[in-house]
C-alpha cells in the first residue's frame, strides 16, 4: 500500500468513528460534517418518518444508522436505502410496527422522483397485436413506477403527513397495497386493491398477461383485466410492453 | 478546449433548491448560476426539468462535490460517466472539481477532506486531472479546500502544492478566497503568500463564502456573509489577477435570496475597478 492510500484509510477510519472522543477539534469538525452530510441526506429522503417521530428521535436513529451503514457513493441521494430495514430492528421505535413500512413507502417515492421518464405508451402498436397472442404480452412498468404493500395504512399515513395536513390518517386499518409513480414530475401515491397489485407485481417479474393473470382469483381477473388495466396504462404506471422473441 | 468560459466580470451565485422558483420568477441578473454536478446525476424527473429551465435562462457552471481527485482509490467510472453527460447535455460555461479526495476502499466520506502535501501526493492528483480532462475532452478548474488538519508528513505548503498541482496538469484553478483565508488562521500562514504564489493566468474563477469561528479553527460552514477579511482578501486577489468570474456560495442556513444578491452587488463593487467597460456582463 501506498503512503498515500496508509493516510487515507487512517484519517477515514478516525473521522467515521463517530463514538467517543475525537483526538483533536479538527478530527472533530470532519466527524460532524460527515454527521451533517448523512444525516441530511436521511432527512431529505424521509421526511415523513422524521415527522412522525420527532426530529430528536430521528436524529439519534440516523447517527446509530450511519455508524453501521457507510456511505458508498459520492451522490447522497443514492445514500439511505436501507433505513427501512433498520428501523425494523431499531429497538427505541419497536412499538411503531408501521415505522419500517413508512420509510420503504418513503424510499420508493425518493427513487421515482429521480428515475428517468418515460416515452408515452404505444397504444397503437398494442392494437396490432392479435387477440390470439395478447396473453404473451409482457408489460413493462415506468423507470418511475414502485410497488410497495404492508398491513398498515402506510399511505393514509403518508398522505397524512404531506404539509398543510395535520398528521391525522383518513384510516387506521390496513393492509395497503401501494403504487408510487410519476405524474409529468409529480411523485403519486395511490392505494389500489390487491389483485391489481398482483398484477402489477406479475408484470415487474416480467411474467407475461397470462401468467400474471393467473395468479388472481378469476372474477378479479375478469374485473382487473377489463378497467384496472387500461387505467394503469392511461396513468403511466406501464409505459410498454415486449413479446417474447420468435422461437429460432 | 471545450467552450469558452465566461466574461471575467461576471459574479454568479451558487444555486440551491430553496430559491429555485424565485430565481425563475424574478431573473435576476447574474452572470452565472453554479450548482452541485452531483445533484443532477439523476436519470430524469424534476432536477434535470429545473437544470433545463435554470440553462435556458442563465450561464452554467458545474462544480463536483464527490470525485474525490486526490483518493488513492482508482476513478469511479460511473462518476464520470454521469458527470460527461451531464457536461454534454447541459453544456456548462465551467467544470470544476476540488483538490481533495473522499473516499478510500469504496467508502465515502461525502467531505472535503485534505490531502497530505507530498511530492506523492502531487504526482498522483495530477495524473487523475489528466484523466478527468481527457475524458470530459476540456480544461477543468480545480478548487483549493479548507481543511482542520494537516498531515505531519506534509513537504509542501499548500500554496506550493496547487499551483503546481495546476501547471502540471494544465487545468485552470478555481481559487476559494474564503478557503485560503479560513486554513491561513487554521493553519497559521500569510494569506497574501499564498494569493502572491498564483500565477493568474491559472486562475478562472473565484468563489467567496462565509465562515464561523468554533474555538480556535475557522469553520467553512457556508452559513454566513463573506467576513471583512475576506473582501480585503479578494480585493488584493483582484488587483493581483484582474477580473475573475465570481461566485457566493451558501448552504447552511440557506438565507432569502435578496441576501445572496446583495453580496453578489458587493462581489461587484470590488470586480467593476478591474473590469474593462466592454467586458461586463450582468
Amino acid at each position: 500500500m501506498t503512503s498515500l492510500a496508509r493516510a487515507q484509510e487512517e484519517f477515514l477510519e478516525r473521522i467515521l468513528d463517530a463514538r467517543g472522543t475525537a483526538p483533536s477539534q479538527g478530527i472533530e469538525v470532519y466527524r460532524r460534517n460527515v454527521r451533517a452530510s448523512l444525516g441530511g441526506a436521511l432527512a431529505a429522503a424521509y421526511p415523513v418518518v422524521r415527522r412522525l417521530v420527532g426530529h430528536a428521535f430521528f436524529d439519534e436513529a440516523a447517527i446509530r444508522y450511519t455508524c453501521s451503514n457507510p456511505s458508498r457513493s459520492a451522490d447522497l441521494h443514492d445514500y439511505g436505502g436501507s433505513f427501512g430495514a433498520f428501523l425494523e430492528a431499531y429497538e427505541p421505535a419497536r412499538k411503531l410496527a408501521y415505522l419500517p413500512d413508512v420509510a420503504r413507502l418513503e424510499w420508493a417515492c425518493h427513487e421515482s422522483h429521480h428515475a428517468a421518464g418515460a416515452p408515452a405508451f404505444d397504444l397503437a402498436a398494442l392494437r396490432r397485436i392479435g387477440v390470439g397472442e395478447l396473453g404473451e404480452v409482457r408489460f413493462r412498468l415506468s423507470p418511475a413506477t414502485r410497488l410497495t404493500r404492508s398491513s398498515h395504512p402506510i399511505a393514509a399515513i403518508w398522505e397524512a403527513n404531506q404539509p398543510p395536513r395535520d398528521g391525522t390518517p383518513a384510516r387506521l386499518e390496513g393492509p395497503d397495497h401501494v403504487v408510487v409513480r410519476r405524474e409529468k414530475l409529480v411523485v403519486r401515491v395511490e392505494r389500489v386493491d390487491a389483485a391489481e397489485w398482483t398484477l402489477l407485481a406479475g408484470f415487474a417479474a416480467g411474467a407475461s398477461l397470462d401468467a400474471a393473470s393467473a395468479a388472481l382469483a378469476p372474477g378479479d381477473a375478469q374485473r382487473v383485466l377489463a378497467a384496472s388495466l387500461a387505467r394503469f396504462v392511461r396513468d403511466g404506471v406501464v409505459c410498454g410492453f415486449a413479446m417474447p422473441a420468435a422461437d429460432a | 478546449m471545450g467552450p469558452p468560459g465566461l466574461p471575467p466580470g461576471s459574479a454568479g451565485i451558487g444555486l440551491r433548491a430553496p430559491h429555485y422558483a424565485e430565481i425563475l420568477e424574478r431573473r435576476p441578473a447574474l452572470g452565472f448560476l453554479e450548482v452541485h454536478s452531483e445533484n443532477f446525476f439523476c436519470a430524469g424527473g424534476a432536477p434535470l426539468d429545473w437544470l433545463e429551465r435554470f440553462r435556458a435562462a442563465y450561464a452554467l457552471s458545474l462544480h463536483g462535490v464527490g470525485m474525490s481527485l486526490g483518493s488513492a482509490d482508482p476513478l469511479d467510472e460511473r462518476h464520470l460517466a454521469s458527470l460527461e453527460s451531464l457536461v454534454r447535455r447541459f453544456e456548462p460555461a465551467l467544470v470544476s472539481e476540488h483538490l481533495c479526495w473522499s473516499s478510500f476502499a469504496g467508502r465515502h466520506a461525502n467531505d472535503l477532506l485534505p490531502l497530505p502535501y507530498t511530492e506523492e501526493a502531487l504526482d498522483h492528483v495530477v495524473g487523475r486531472i489528466e484523466q478527468v480532462q481527457e475524458r470530459l475532452a476540456r480544461r477543468i478548474l480545480v478548487e483549493n479546500v479548507s481543511s482542520y488538519v494537516q498531515f505531519a508528513h506534509s513537504t509542501i505548503p499548500e500554496w506550493e502544492f496547487v499551483a503546481e498541482a495546476a501547471r502540471r496538469s494544465g487545468c485552470g484553478l478555481l481559487l476559494d478566497v474564503n478557503n485560503v483565508w479560513v486554513n491561513s488562521v487554521n493553519h497559521g500562514f500569510d494569506a497574501h503568500r499564498y494569493i502572491g504564489a498564483i500565477d493568474p493566468g491559472m486562475v478562472g474563477e473565484i468563489h467567496l463564502a462565509g465562515f464561523e469561528r468554533a474555538g480556535e479553527l475557522l469553520i467553512d460552514t457556508h452559513g454566513a456573509r463573506v467576513s471583512a477579511d475576506v473582501w480585503a482578501l479578494y480585493g488584493a486577489a483582484l488587483a493581483r489577477f484582474g477580473p475573475r468570474p465570481t461566485l457566493v456560495e451558501w448552504d447552511t442556513d440557506i438565507p432569502a435570496l435578496g441576501v445572496l444578491l446583495d453580496e453578489v452587488r458587493m462581489a461587484r463593487s470590488h470586480l467593476a475597478p478591474v473590469v474593462p467597460a466592454s467586458a461586463q456582463l450582468a
